[in-house]
């Protein structure tokens, strides 16, 4: 690498800003989460001890390691962290002007050659660097939950995304173990533009009472080798969310097939968000696992 | 000759000063002028520890960021007027280098030259650890000292002398072939060093001997030593194999491994995390990884710690009966490391009751061992026991002497046509 990189800032400690917190603290680089309140900063901070406990379980990390990523990690609530980083990654959820609002923030603070990547599977880069006074530092990356087992990222050039920051975005995502995918700037990119379309299909499978959930997310497992099946993986994700994606894709380029299934409406308008509130296509204890798996579904030693 | 003593890990140089030349090798002179290491390289606050033997240690900290930061930051402080040994750099006239895998390239101590680099280069895919660690801490002396001669000892080289029935596995030949998939075994230099130092103590020749040497660290391991030569020893392809460790497994059932990734869904990091860092004296009495707190915790009566402690020194035991038979009867076992230097309680485990091969343990010489060399076996016991504290340190100095004036042995590998 040819650029020093040693401190990042992230915007938001949701999940994905703590996700990429806890890839880049396990790096050795000194990491910042920028939150909304000292409560919020507390709340992430909780969750992620907890997701680390939970990988302490899995035998993913030891405990030692939990010690020393939690030692680089602060969080803070005023943007000035980022006028020290060498790069600033934001993660809040899919909204235009927060997104806008949280640049502009950024880009008058940090210095002009260090690289402000927009975390987004479906906003205009260009549009929203535009807001900014140095846009060509702006670049996305897109990040695949779950974060920290998936390898690939997706890295996006807007319009006036200069070289420079596009060799330092991919630097970043080699360092935090990712494989980068370049992108031009278009909706959906690659990988969601793909997915969204089959995530709809297997809701309307569903809602036509052709085949159960269950055993829609079975066969393509099954059958095409997915990890999780599209319904669960949606579950996952949250279905406001892969509803927000699909309206916002179907509103840009007015495909049909990117228009939202009515089930995965109906099922956001009753609070159905999926794993984070226990009910989705499928039912979920409060550690998130899955209850309702079929016999089939379970692992075995064939 | 003074010799700058290197083991690059990740986060961390050690470092040493030796000063050493073939006649102190002979008499045993060899003199350590300094001891130290940087930690948490790649932070702000990086650590420098150096302490000359005799002195009370200096430490320092500041922010280093890469190896070569680190090497020019040691450079610096070994020739300050104050804290230093040296008047100048140029009083450093080779480098000796710790690398751990040399593969099936190396089979003894080298010069480095470019061939040789690209070699352990080569290496890396066997040792993704530990090997671009060592590499870089040798890009990093050899910019900052690229006038002297800089030497790489493997941890591997030792053990190349095993002949193919020990070091290949049971699997299709043709993943060996395309793979290099085989024990490699390691701590090389540590059970050269104990073996040549327990000939030494025993009065006879090397190549008289048949020695059982036991490595008990952190990470642990046992040679059958063959007149000189390693004709097994229990790591394997990684430091994985053989005896329970402090958080590794040790030897288990390889189905274990694909039926737990099945029924637990595990990755394969987090399964190959399980066994190296969740597993041995850790793993079992889920207490501690290290040996003196499972006997304090076995003391008081603590069951997974005694069944953890009971595990560990019958391992131990079961590889020296199991090398005594390799070996056709043994001359010595030697116990070095941490563990086996220090423990009484694992040396008596592995030891007690081993009169049907000869060996008589003293209880009384082990309570009364303290540091240092020393007889852990009665005086009329026909197999001796006995405890070296290793220094691979100063093996790596030496080799260094050797390679530069030609006299470093190959610890060559049987001749096989396949």
């Amino acid at each position: 690498m040819s650029w020093e990189l040693h401190d990042v800032a992230i915007m938001g400690g949701g999940m994905m800003g703590r996700s990429i917190a806890a890839t880049v603290a396990r790096e050795g680089l000194n990491v910042c989460v920028k939150e909304v309140s000292m409560e919020a900063a507390e709340t992430s901070k909780a969750e992620l001890v907890r997701a680390l406990d939970h990988e302490i379980a899995r035998f993913g990390i030891t405990t030692a390691d939990k010690k020393v990523m939690l030692s680089r990690i602060r969080w803070v609530t005023q943007y000035d962290c980022a006028a020290e980083c060498d790069l600033a990654i934001e993660a809040i959820q899919e909204d235009f002007d927060l997104k806008s609002q949280i640049l502009i923030e950024l880009d008058r603070r940090m210095g002009r050659e260090n690289p402000i990547v927009i975390n987004t599977s479906t906003l205009s880069i260009t549009e929203l660097a535009a807001k900014t006074v140095h846009p060509e530092r702006i670049l996305g990356m897109h990040f695949i939950y779950p974060v920290s087992t998936t390898r690939v990222v997706e890295v996006v050039r807007g319009q006036v995304t200069s070289d420079q920051a596009l060799e330092k975005a991919l630097d970043f995502a080699r360092l935090l173990g990712k494989v980068p995918i370049k992108v031009f700037e278009m909706p959906g990119f690659v990988t969601t533009r793909v997915v969204l379309p089959m995530v709809n299909e297997a809701i309307h499978i569903v809602m036509e009472g052709v085949a159960e959930a269950a055993e829609v997310d079975l066969a393509l497992k099954l059958g095409y080798d997915f990890r999780t099946g599209p319904l669960e993986w949606s579950d996952r994700v949250g279905l406001d969310r892969v509803l927000n994606w699909m309206q916002h894709i179907f509103h840009e380029n007015g495909e049909p097939r990117f228009r939202p299934c009515p089930l995965l409406k109906r099922l956001v308008r009753a609070g159905l968000v999926g794993a984070k509130v226990g009910q989705g296509f499928f039912a979920y204890d409060v550690n998130r696992r899955r209850l309702d798996r079929l016999e089939d579904d379970k692992p075995g030693l064939a | 000759m003074k010799i700058l003593v290197l083991n690059s890990g990740s986060s961390s140089v050690k470092f040493q000063v030796i000063e050493t030349d073939l006649e102190r090798i002979d008499k045993a002179e060899d003199l350590t002028l300094v001891v130290g290491q940087v930690e948490k390289i790649g932070m702000s606050d990086s650590r420098l520890v150096i302490s000359v033997p005799g002195h009370k240690p200096y430490q320092a900290y500041s922010e280093i960021l890469e190896h070569r930061a680190a090497i020019n930051w040691v450079m610096n402080t070994l020739v300050d007027p104050e804290v230093g040994i040296l008047s100048n750099v140029h009083e450093i006239e080779a480098v000796g280098h710790r690398m751990v895998h040399g593969g099936e390239a190396f089979a003894s101590s080298v010069l480095i030259t470019p061939e040789v680099v690209n070699e352990i280069e080569q290496c890396s895919v066997l040792a993704p650890l530990h090997n671009p660690p060592n590499l870089r801490g040798y890009y990093a002396a050899h910019h900052t000292l690229p006038d002297v001669p800089h030497i790489a000892v493997f941890d591997t080289a030792f053990h190349q002398t095993m002949p193919p029935h020990s070091f290949l596995y049971g699997i299709p030949f043709q993943l060996y072939k395309k793979h290099s998939l085989r024990k490699y075994g390691f701590h090389g230099t540590s059970h050269r060093y104990v073996s040549f130092r327990a000939s030494q103590i025993l009065g006879r020749e090397l190549s008289d001997l048949r020695l059982i040497t036991i490595h008990l660290g952190n990470g642990a391991s046992v040679a059958a030593i063959d007149h000189g030569k390693s004709i097994d020893t229990s790591m394997g392809f990684t430091p994985l194999e053989g005896l329970l460790m402090g958080t590794r497994t040790g030897d288990m059932d390889p189905a274990i491994v694909p039926w737990l990734m099945a029924m637990e869904e595990l990755t394969l990091h987090q399964v190959n995390t399980m066994m190296n860092k969740h597993s041995g004296l850790y793993g079992v009495s889920g207490i501690s990884s290290d040996m003196r707190e499972i006997e304090e915790a076995r003391a008081a009566g603590n069951q997974r710690a005694d069944v953890a402690f009971r595990m560990f020194s019958y391992r131990v035991r079961k590889y020296i009966g199991a090398y005594a038979a390799a070996l056709g009867g043994a001359d010595a076992v030697i116990f070095t490391g941490g563990i086996g230097e220090n423990s009484t309680e694992v040396r008596r485990m592995a030891l007690e009751n081993m009169d049907w091969m000869g060996l008589e343990f003293s209880e009384e010489h082990n309570l009364t061992h303290e540091g240092g060399e020393g007889f852990i076996s009665t005086e009329e016991s026909k197999v001796k026991a006995l405890v070296v504290p290793t220094n691979e340190e100063r093996t790596i100095a030496r080799d260094v002497i050797r390679v530069l004036e030609g006299v470093m042995p190959t610890f060559e590998p049987p001749e096989t046509v396949w």
